[in-house]
């Protein structure tokens, strides 16, 4: 069994009350991220015999796992993803690599209000009209959740945005499981 | 001709524009202007009249030569080559060429052979001198080609090309295609190289061994096995660099065939939620932030570190029983019964006031400290007792322990008497 020195977990309550609300802790939480970083498994066990399972990614975040989300997280995360999956199309159109650009460039509020006209269709089934409801609705909230950073210029999303592409690669297997099933 | 020491300090007093044309026009052509702007930039204080006659001194040496049938210029193919191997600004060569050479070299081997085996001394030394050169081309050729590959990689790694990704990728799936792929099955073990290398060193210890048991031809003796370690080092350098190639190519194929498979996903998620809407494409594949019970039954976070640490300390710390040999056993206090100690107390102090300590210490000196204090705060506090206070502080022991008090007397309460 894990040896558990609270001592060595200095920061445990910060680290508790962004996790359990659904914050997602990267590198740009620079001392969280080095605590948990070094002392995973002792939070991993400490958290494991509260019920949570504390999921470490390599690519550079941590979060509690939740299986059902609460249903108006679930609406939130919904438009988090579609407008990760909007960006990367719009991304790749530039003809820039999806994934670096996705992760490098800022995203400010003209690309946010072309965003929204392009895809009309698509935002008004999140009831986002514009450019600052994309803003306020989306990106505010994934500043809140850890998935963006608030720059000088807009937003940049963050590591943990990497849950969203591995779920799209998920909703292909699953289509192509289903358009497989009937032949 | 021109003496070539002359090319030579030609190129070392016009390397910066050397540098440049080879850069910027990638063995395309450029215009007579274009050179004398670039010298113009590189060294502002010349006169036009002056860099005229630069451009014209470049043509002179042929390092510059006049397209056939045009006004437009290029770069001497043979100073381009040598300039872009200093450069490394090699070009991905074809893999035709090195297999034409290595297919040259079984041939001339097998010349080679045969004039050895008919005593052909001119003839063997010939066709290893033809052999030498195609495989010092051959070494070439493969560093070369490693360096284009190099090249490849770092332009479709930097961002700052303005190249698409199709574009950028484009050179690098080719690269891998046309050029690693099948220069690694040749290569590998049973491949069209490793044949070849086999049948040529065959060959030349076969030959080596016929010149050992003649006695004859021994300066080509010596050339015959400089020949046959060269071919060795060259199969091995082969190796080397086309698995380095591979190496550093792999990951970015990889990487573009998980971005089209990125971009095509997402472009088919978008097509399907127009047409099925939101919740029914991505409700239950996006990932869940926060649950119903992570949200409403934690408690506030100080509740939670609490429980945290007492589970902790749940798990951790084993309270261990004492060993009751180690401990003093409990001894129950002697203090007499209060009463009793009143009532002495009033047959000794009649009417006149009297130390209370004193008292205690006289008749009770078998008690502990603490037991004599209790007795002294008793009587101290007993209604049936008028006490006095002394003024000044003193000093009083009982046993080996010691007060400072300022010590009540005490005489009976005439109200009080028992």
């Amino acid at each position: 069994m894990t040896h558990i020195d609270l001592s060595q977990l200095s920061l445990l309550k910060a680290i508790n009350k962004k996790l359990v609300s659904g914050y997602h802790i990267s590198e740009q939480d620079r001392e969280l991220w080095q605590q948990l970083d070094q002392q995973i498994e002792q939070y991993a066990a400490l958290f494991a015999a509260l019920g949570y399972e504390l999921v470490q990614d390599a690519r550079g975040f941590v979060y509690l796992y939740a299986d059902d989300a609460t249903p108006s997280m679930g609406k939130t995360s919904r438009s988090f993803a579609l407008t990760i999956y909007i960006l990367i199309e719009h991304f790749a159109n530039q003809g820039n690599d999806p994934i670096n650009a996705l992760f490098d460039q800022d995203i400010d509020l003209s690309l946010m209000q072309s965003l929204v006209q392009h895809n009309k269709h698509l935002f008004d089934q999140l009831e986002i009209f514009s450019g600052s409801d994309l803003r306020k609705d989306v990106f505010m909230r994934m500043v809140r959740l850890g998935v963006a950073k608030a720059t000088e210029q807009g937003f940049l999303l963050q590591a943990p945005a990497y849950r969203y592409i591995d779920a799209l690669l998920e909703i292909n297997d699953f289509q192509e499981m289903t358009a497989e099933e009937p032949a | 001709m021109i003496p070539p020491k002359r090319i030579l300090s030609a190129i070392n007093d016009y390397w910066p524009l050397l540098e440049v044309l080879v850069k910027r026009f990638n063995l395309s052509d450029f215009s007579f202007l274009d050179v004398q702007t670039i010298i113009k930039q590189q060294q502002p204080h010349l006169s036009s009249d002056k860099v005229f006659k630069e451009v014209n001194k470049l043509l002179q040496l042929e390092i510059i030569i006049p397209l056939a049938k045009s006004s437009q210029l290029e770069i001497n193919r043979a100073i381009a080559d040598f300039c872009q191997h200093l450069l490394q600004e090699e070009n991905l060569g074809a893999m035709g060429e090195i297999s034409a050479l290595v297919d040259d070299l079984t041939r001339v081997g097998q010349r080679m052979y045969n004039a050895g085996l008919s005593d052909d001394q001119y003839e063997l030394a010939r066709n290893a001198r033809i052999m030498d050169d195609r495989v010092r081309k051959i070494v070439k050729l493969f560093l070369h080609n490693q360096n284009a590959i190099f090249n490849l990689v770092e332009q479709a790694k930097s961002n700052d090309t303005h190249m698409s990704l199709a574009k950028r990728y484009k050179a690098v799936i080719e690269a891998f295609d046309e050029y690693i792929e099948p220069m690694l099955t040749m290569v590998d073990i049973g491949g069209h190289f490793k044949t070849c290398f086999a049948q040529i060193e065959h060959q030349i210890s076969e030959l080596i061994e016929y010149i050992m048991a003649t006695g004859k031809f021994n300066q080509e003796k010596r050339m015959l096995e400089q020949l046959r370690t060269r071919i060795l080092d060259m199969y091995l350098t082969g190796q080397k660099s086309l698995t380095k190639s591979a190496d550093i190519l792999l990951p970015l194929r990889e990487e573009l065939r998980r971005n089209t498979q990125l971009t095509r996903q997402a472009a088919n998620v978008l097509s399907r939620i127009r047409k099925q809407g939101v919740n029914a494409v991505l409700g239950e594949f996006v990932p869940a932030f926060q649950s119903e019970p992570q949200k409403m039954s934690l408690g506030n976070a100080n509740q939670m570190v609490a429980y945290m640490a007492e589970l902790n300390e749940f798990e951790q710390a084993e309270y261990t029983l004492p060993n009751p040999d180690e401990i003093d056993r409990y001894a129950l206090p002697h203090v007499p019964d209060y009463d009793k100690v009143k009532h002495c107390f009033f047959k000794q102090s009649e009417t006149t006031p009297r130390s209370l300590f004193a008292f205690l210490e006289d008749e009770y000196s078998g008690l502990e400290a603490d037991e004599l204090l209790y007795l002294y705060q008793k009587l101290a506090s007993d209604p049936a007792i008028n006490i006095e206070q002394a003024e000044q502080p003193m000093t009083l022991a009982h046993h080996q322990h010691q007060f400072i008090l300022h010590p009540y007397h005490g005489a009976i309460n005439s109200n009080e008497q028992p």
